[in-house]
């Protein structure tokens, strides 16, 4: 591939990122959920509610960052807080963090009562999208 | 609790290795604190409620450091054990380790939960987590109000019963359970049926939350309070005065009822943050009725959050010195003096010992989120005691202002 190829790729990706941060909140196809609201959403995520398993995307990544920014208008070190009170009292263990949106789908695929977010260009058969975090 | 069944659920966690390559069977996580103190005046010491030393001028590390470890180990969908150990400068001289809490959760229903063994007792608004620097805006818990309660947990129960209705969340835990603290050197607090109810209601941003917590409090092996109450007993009969008999009971810590009730409010609403709490303690001892209160506010600017927090500690109503002033005519002559001694030892109580006294701080800090699961804290304290306020080992003298500085790392990991 010459370099003009090259830097047309890069350049192609960079262009691409904004549409990249679409994220899509997913859950097993057998799941009862045909369509959560936010709040719903957030509450799984920030332990209120053990209804369903949310499933993370590591720390430190653009898609957790966008995720939680947008359901539940907290930064990763304030979901962090929220998370520590409840896990050093006891009342529940971090969601479990899994590598990749790939990961998120075969966990989410795998629980009926599992709940994760993925990139909205993941999106296949094996899950089902209950919410679109815009 | 009996200390059979402390020892099996600690030794859960030494299954580990074997369950281990089951999916999410055991995680161990933890917090701790890495910090500098020191404070401004060499009259008195600053330390932590419990703390059996502090900064006199002296740039001390001991007082908010810390080192916490948990072990949760999930056996099934309705069983979990969670064991937690602290590592911190408390009653005695040295860095001490203590089981903060061990106990086995039942899982009931969707909404209720049961636990068994050494329980947080929720007695303030951050009671759990106070020692967990990353989950709290402010460097350290406003002494004013977390100094009125010496109990951090139960040894016991507690049912915690958890309810949406429409956007908001209601929690309701009910403790019971007994507790043995230190508090300096020998001198120790126990509590025997303890009971606190708890309830928060959460909705969005706020959080309300109110309290009230019950216990029978005996003090053991406090030379000074066994003296002055010895000595009322002995003049009392001696002389021939009941009514110094009847100030030793007041007096007294052994069995003597103990109430505490609080109410505390939250709010995280876009970049504003507030935590405010009032409480009122009420105890049938030498241990002064007290009204507590703090207000706290921050504003988040990007990964910083700088807070200023006003704190209050005021006595409401202390043991009364009802020492008559002089013996009868005809009595020995050695008598005034002994009542006179006694009346200045009953006057001296309400300002003397762990957690007595007065004192208002005014606090400025921030904090700053500087990367993953870090967090760096500068606070400053501005402490006015009345009398020795909460400084301990005082000089005659000593009666502030004393500033107080102090940095810190948080960690969660």
């Amino acid at each position: 591939m010459n370099k003009f190829m090259l830097a047309a790729c890069a350049a192609a990706s960079l262009m691409s990122l904004p549409a990249l941060a679409e994220v899509v909140v997913v859950v097993n196809p057998k799941a009862a959920e045909s369509t959560l609201g936010k709040e719903q959403v957030a509450q799984f995520f920030l332990g209120r509610s053990t209804a369903m398993t949310p499933i993370d995307q590591p720390d430190g990544t653009p898609l957790r960052a966008e995720f939680y920014k947008k359901v539940t208008d907290k930064d990763a070190s304030q979901v962090k807080a929220l998370w520590s009170k409840l896990v050093f009292t006891g009342k529940a263990t971090m969601p479990k963090e899994v590598a990749d949106s790939a990961a998120v789908k075969a966990a989410v695929a795998a629980n009926p009562k599992a709940i994760g977010y993925i990139d909205k260009s993941a999106v296949d058969a094996t899950v089902k999208v209950v919410y679109s975090a815009q | 609790m009996n200390k059979k069944i402390l020892a099996s659920l600690l030794a859960f966690p030494l299954l580990a290795p074997a369950v281990q390559a089951q999916d999410n069977a055991v995680k161990i996580s933890g917090f701790g604190t890495a910090a500098l103190t020191r404070s401004d005046d060499a009259r008195a010491e600053f330390a932590r409620p419990n703390q059996a030393n502090g900064s006199a001028r002296k740039v001390r590390t001991g007082i908010d450091s810390n080192l916490g470890l948990q072990a949760d180990y999930t056996v099934n969908n309705w069983l979990s054990l969670t064991a937690q150990g602290l590592v911190r400068q408390d009653a005695e001289e040295h860095y001490g380790a203590e089981l903060s809490w061990a106990f086995a959760r039942f899982r009931i229903s969707d909404d209720v939960n049961v636990r068994v063994g050494r329980i947080g007792l929720p007695v303030f608004m951050i009671s759990d987590y106070r020692n967990v620097g990353y989950a709290n805006t402010m460097l350290r818990p406003p002494a004013e109000v977390y100094s009125q309660v010496p109990f951090n947990s139960a040894d016991g129960a507690d049912i915690t019963w958890r309810h949406d209705l429409g956007n908001t969340s209601l929690t309701a835990q009910l403790a019971i359970g007994t507790n043995k603290t230190p508090l300096a050197g020998d001198l120790h607090v126990r509590g025997k049926d303890l009971v606190a109810l708890n309830v928060a209601a959460e909705n969005g941003p706020f959080t309300l939350r109110i309290g009230h917590a019950r216990s029978k409090l005996t003090i053991d092996d406090s030379a000074s309070l066994n003296t002055l109450v010895g000595g009322l007993r002995a003049a009392g009969a001696g002389y021939r005065l009941p009514e110094l008999n009847a100030l030793a009971g007041r007096i007294e810590a052994k069995d003597s009822k103990g109430t505490f009730s609080s109410i505390g409010l939250g709010v995280d609403w876009n970049n504003f943050v507030l935590q405010t709490e009032f409480a009122k303690r009420k105890t049938d001892t030498y241990i002064n009725d007290t009204s507590s209160w703090y207000l706290m506010g921050g504003y988040r600017i990007g990964k910083f959050l700088p807070y200023y927090t006003r704190s209050e500690l005021r006595i409401d109503d202390s043991i009364e010195n009802t020492v008559p002033a002089a013996c009868p005519a005809g009595y020995p002559a050695a008598c005034t003096p002994t009542l006179m001694q006694l009346g200045n030892g009953v006057r001296r109580l309400p300002t003397t010992g762990v957690g007595q006294g007065e004192q208002t701080t005014d606090t400025i800090g921030v904090r700053w989120d500087f990367y993953r699961s870090m967090a760096l804290k500068v606070q400053i304290d501005r402490i006015k005691p009345t009398g020795n306020g909460l400084f301990i080992h005082a000089e005659p003298g000593f009666n502030g202002p004393v500033t107080v500085g102090a940095v810190a790392l948080d960690v969660v990991f």
